[in-house]
């Protein structure tokens, strides 16, 4: 059975520096993959070579079994594959719903359809629905801007799932937010995995909410995996301990 | 829109249907002219204002609309046809240039449209057999539509309003679909709206052929208004007004467009008194403009409201917006 | 093949004048974002300025020389800090529109102030023709291949070997890390502009004698500028001279051999072939997409 992403021997270079050096590494239907690392260990730059915003050096990103190595972000979203972002990317301009109208449009038939057809692209529904999950209600007609840190946050990762993706890769959602907003945003995750529907990746620094969430653990220090494996064996693991003491 | 604003709109139109009752020949010239300028600068708005993107060439599409129907009309191609043929010829070619030119990050598109108003320019000019050349095409006439003739100064004048009502309605109509959000995503967030399936290149794409094909339905009224065209008329100088008319209005609002052209078209006469230093004074105008408000006039027009009012109940749309950011 | 040298050497007289103006373009726009839409204009205008002193009193030499100051002066430092500063922060499409309107600005100026008809301007050494391998060469063409040569060679030893040139390369490449390199970045990219005010200076001294000190001036140079930089590869200063010298180059061969009414027209066929098929320049890399 093909995994749903599978990086073989990724690298990325930037003049000099390696950032991450030939990494390879799987992720199964269903599950929710942790990667985690110090600063500066190249989890972000791995992030946007897989995603399709840099382009990698060398090696190869699978999506489902097809090579998708250096596609276009908008290419590989079409794919199923989503993203939240570290630094928060919604649009202040628009209403929490119209936001999530946006996230989901481009799915919705074909650029001619969306111009002569509905203006909401026929999402009303599901924008409520999501709304709904999130629990956002209260906010659905206020700008983006104004909504708090924590609200935006839960937002953003409303956002990646209004397409219904197949593939989900946060990147550091838990930085900034505070503790209850925290653990609502890892429930709120944790029920829409539990709804059977996508594979998360997830970035994180913040280990409690790592090791809680994910089912499965990758450890990344100075471009190359160090380690692997369930959570907790991850936490008692010498080598991982020393890189994150050792920075 | 505002109820406030609604009002004016309104008034506004009032003003356009009831105007040239009460003036003399070359003032129902002058607000024939602003209508179809309008519309060559609301294309431009597309172009620039939502999708960010700079446009030197919209002169050129002004001026390959009017040779199509100069040339067309008087051998018995029916306007409309030769006026939906300007529009699209002019669509069709801006596809064309912007495809390659907007593959690349850097502002491209200004070169290639710098460089492709030149060509036009040299192409009109020196191909006398098909545009007579410097010495223009003159006479085109006024069109028929479904038996009523509109040649007199006031019937045309309504002709070209109502092809401006219908332009703006669809425009309109296009802001209001998906498409408008997507345009706004572009805008404020290219890298996130990628992220979320949207192919900023296809859209910018689109709204430049779309804006390029507005400056050719503009350039097919204006050769039957102004009766005589020339390679000159559609050079650089041209593409210059069109970009700073959009500017002045306030680029990326909807009636940008419309308060732009205005200002073009009386600024002329009220600068008369400055005795040909005009340009220089125009050109300062606007460096001070860009300095202090970017956002022209519509912009300034909502920073007084939010002053007013307090909060903020539209979104500021202009993408040179104060604040907007590299 | 007399004729061919011929063109060849004004070619590449024309072609080093334009890598100047290139290089000058593509130090602003690497080190600041700005793109000089007026960068033509910065070339018409310091011929205006010598003439003036000429005018006043000055011989050759010396007002060659206020030429210089003066550009330094107005579109080196009043440049940036009056226009391009103010407007940075809004972003690179108001400071484009900005220099789009300066162009205009700069244009009327010289028309306004200075006069509407081409003025003469005196060349830098008495044209005599030099007779090599059958080919007559004017001496004017070879001084200004030396003069633009010998600049060349000097911005390559200022960039590559002065610490403050090390400084400017470097703030160009990578503002960020060079501020955190402790490289005073704001100075540094003050020099770039007034490095461009030289550059144009020299520029608009070198071309002035053949084209005449015209007020139009600015747009074919402005645009021969644009189409250099974009053969050489936008983000490029290597790019730009070989985009200046293949640009002046072409240009003078196509000029024996393609009707006069579409001369304007090559350059510009040249760069919506560049942008068509290889939109990174010859020295340039595709972009990386930013994250």
């Amino acid at each position: 059975m093909t995994s749903v992403l599978a990086v073989s021997n990724l690298r990325k270079t930037f003049g000099g520096i390696t950032a991450v050096d030939g990494v390879s590494f799987e992720v199964r239907d269903g599950e929710i993959l942790g990667i985690i690392g110090p600063n500066g260990s190249g989890k972000s730059t791995l992030f946007n070579c897989v995603l399709g915003q840099l382009r990698p050096t060398s090696g190869e990103v699978r999506i489902d079994g097809r090579l998708t190595t250096g596609m276009r972000p908008c290419d590989l979203n079409r794919l199923g594959v989503s993203r939240t972002f570290q630094l928060l990317q919604v649009f202040p301009q628009l209403s929490v719903r119209d936001n999530l109208i946006l996230a989901g449009q481009e799915h919705q038939g074909s650029m001619a359809s969306r111009l002569f057809g509905r203006s909401d692209a026929g999402l009303g529904g599901a924008a409520e629905k999501m709304i709904e999950f999130f629990r956002l209600s209260h906010l659905a007609d206020e700008q983006a801007g104004s909504l708090s840190y924590g609200q935006q946050k839960l937002l953003d990762a409303a956002m990646a799932f209004m397409a219904g993706p197949r593939l989900v890769l946060l990147d550091e959602p838990a930085g900034g937010v505070n503790l209850t907003m925290l653990g609502n945003l890892r429930e709120r995750l944790q029920a829409y995995h539990a709804e059977g529907k996508a594979t998360f990746v997830v970035i994180e620094h913040q280990m409690e909410f790592v090791m809680a969430l994910c089912t499965r653990v990758l450890v990344l220090a100075e471009g190359r995996i160090i380690a692997e494996g369930a959570p907790h064996e991850i936490r008692r693991n010498p080598l991982v301990i020393e890189a994150y003491l050792g920075h | 829109m505002t109820r406030t604003g609604a009002i004016i709109v309104g008034l506004g139109a009032i003003a356009a249907i009831a105007a040239p009752f009460f003036l003399k020949p070359f003032g129902i010239f002058l607000i024939s002219t602003w209508v179809v300028l309008t519309i060559a600068a609301i294309g431009l708005n597309l172009t620039l204002g939502y999708a960010g993107q700079i446009s030197l060439a919209q002169g050129a599409f002004v001026g390959i609309g009017a040779y199509t129907v100069a040339l067309l009309t008087p051998v018995g191609v029916p306007f409309f046809i030769a006026f939906l043929a300007a529009g699209l010829l002019c669509f069709a070619v801006g596809w064309l240039l912007g495809y390659p030119a907007l593959r690349v990050q850097h502002h491209y598109l200004a070169f290639v449209t710098l460089a492709f108003t030149t060509l036009v320019f040299l192409v009109l000019r020196n191909e006398e057999w098909l545009t007579n050349g410097i010495y223009g095409i003159t006479g085109t006439p006024r069109p028929t539509l479904f038996g009523w003739k509109a040649t007199a100064a006031r019937d045309f004048y309504f002709l070209c309003l109502c092809v401006l009502a219908v332009l703006s309605l669809a425009i309109w109509w296009m802001l209001r679909s998906p498409w408008g959000r997507a345009f706004v995503a572009l805008r404020e967030n290219p890298i996130r709206a990628l992220s979320l399936g949207l192919d900023t290149r296809r859209y910018t794409l689109m709204a430049f052929a779309i804006g390029s094909s507005l400056g050719g339905l503009s350039g097919a009224l204006h050769a039957p208004l102004v009766q005589f065209i020339e390679p000159n008329s559609f050079a650089l100088g041209l593409s210059f007004n069109l970009l700073l008319m959009v500017i002045v209005g306030g680029s990326g609002y909807f009636f940008g467009p419309f308060v732009g052209a205005l200002i073009a078209v009386l600024l002329p006469e009220w600068l008369r008194i400055t005795q040909g230093y005009y340009l220089l004074l125009y050109a300062a105008a606007i460096m001070v403009m860009m300095a202090f408000c970017p956002s022209g006039v519509l912009g300034l027009v909502e920073r007084a409201r939010i002053a007013l009012v307090g909060r903020r109940k539209e979104p500021a749309t202009s993408t040179l917006a104060e604040g907007a950011g590299p | 093949m007399a004729s061919f040298i011929q063109l060849l050497v004004s070619g590449l007289a024309t072609g080093a004048i334009y890598a100047l103006i290139a290089v000058g373009f593509t130090l602003l726009w690497q080190t600041s974002q700005t793109i000089n839409f007026a960068q033509g204009e910065f070339v018409m205008l310091p011929a205006f300025f010598v003439l003036g002193a000429m005018n006043a009193g000055a011989p050759f030499w010396l007002a060659a020389l206020i030429g210089i100051a003066l550009s330094i002066v107005i579109l080196g430092l009043l440049f940036k800090v009056v226009i391009v500063d103010p407007m940075l922060k809004y972003g690179v499409l108001p400071l484009v529109i900005s220099t789009i309107a300066l162009s205009l600005f700069l244009k009327e100026s010289a028309k306004d102030f200075y006069s509407s008809q081409a003025q003469p301007f005196p060349a830098l050494v008495p044209p005599t023709d030099v007779h090599i391998f059958e080919a007559v060469i004017s001496s004017q063409s070879l001084v200004v291949l030396a003069i633009a040569i010998l600049t060349v060679v000097a911005l390559n030893l200022l960039l590559n070997k002065t610490r403050v040139g090390r400084q400017m390369q470097a703030t160009a490449q990578n503002p960020t890390l060079a501020r955190i390199l402790g490289i005073p970045v704001r100075q540094m990219v003050l020099y770039t502009f007034l490095l461009n005010a030289v550059l144009v200076a020299i520029a608009s001294i070198l071309v002035s004698p053949i084209y005449l000190a015209k007020f139009t001036n600015g747009e074919t140079l402005g645009m021969a500028a644009f189409i250099a930089a974009i053969i050489g590869g936008f983000n490029q200063v290597r790019g730009a001279i070989l985009g200046g010298i293949i640009l002046g180059v072409l240009d003078n061969l196509s000029a024996a051999y393609i009707s006069s009414q579409y001369r304007g027209a090559f350059p510009l066929i040249i760069l919506i072939i560049v942008i068509l098929f290889r939109p990174q320049g010859l020295l340039g890399r595709l972009e990386e997409r930013t994250v």
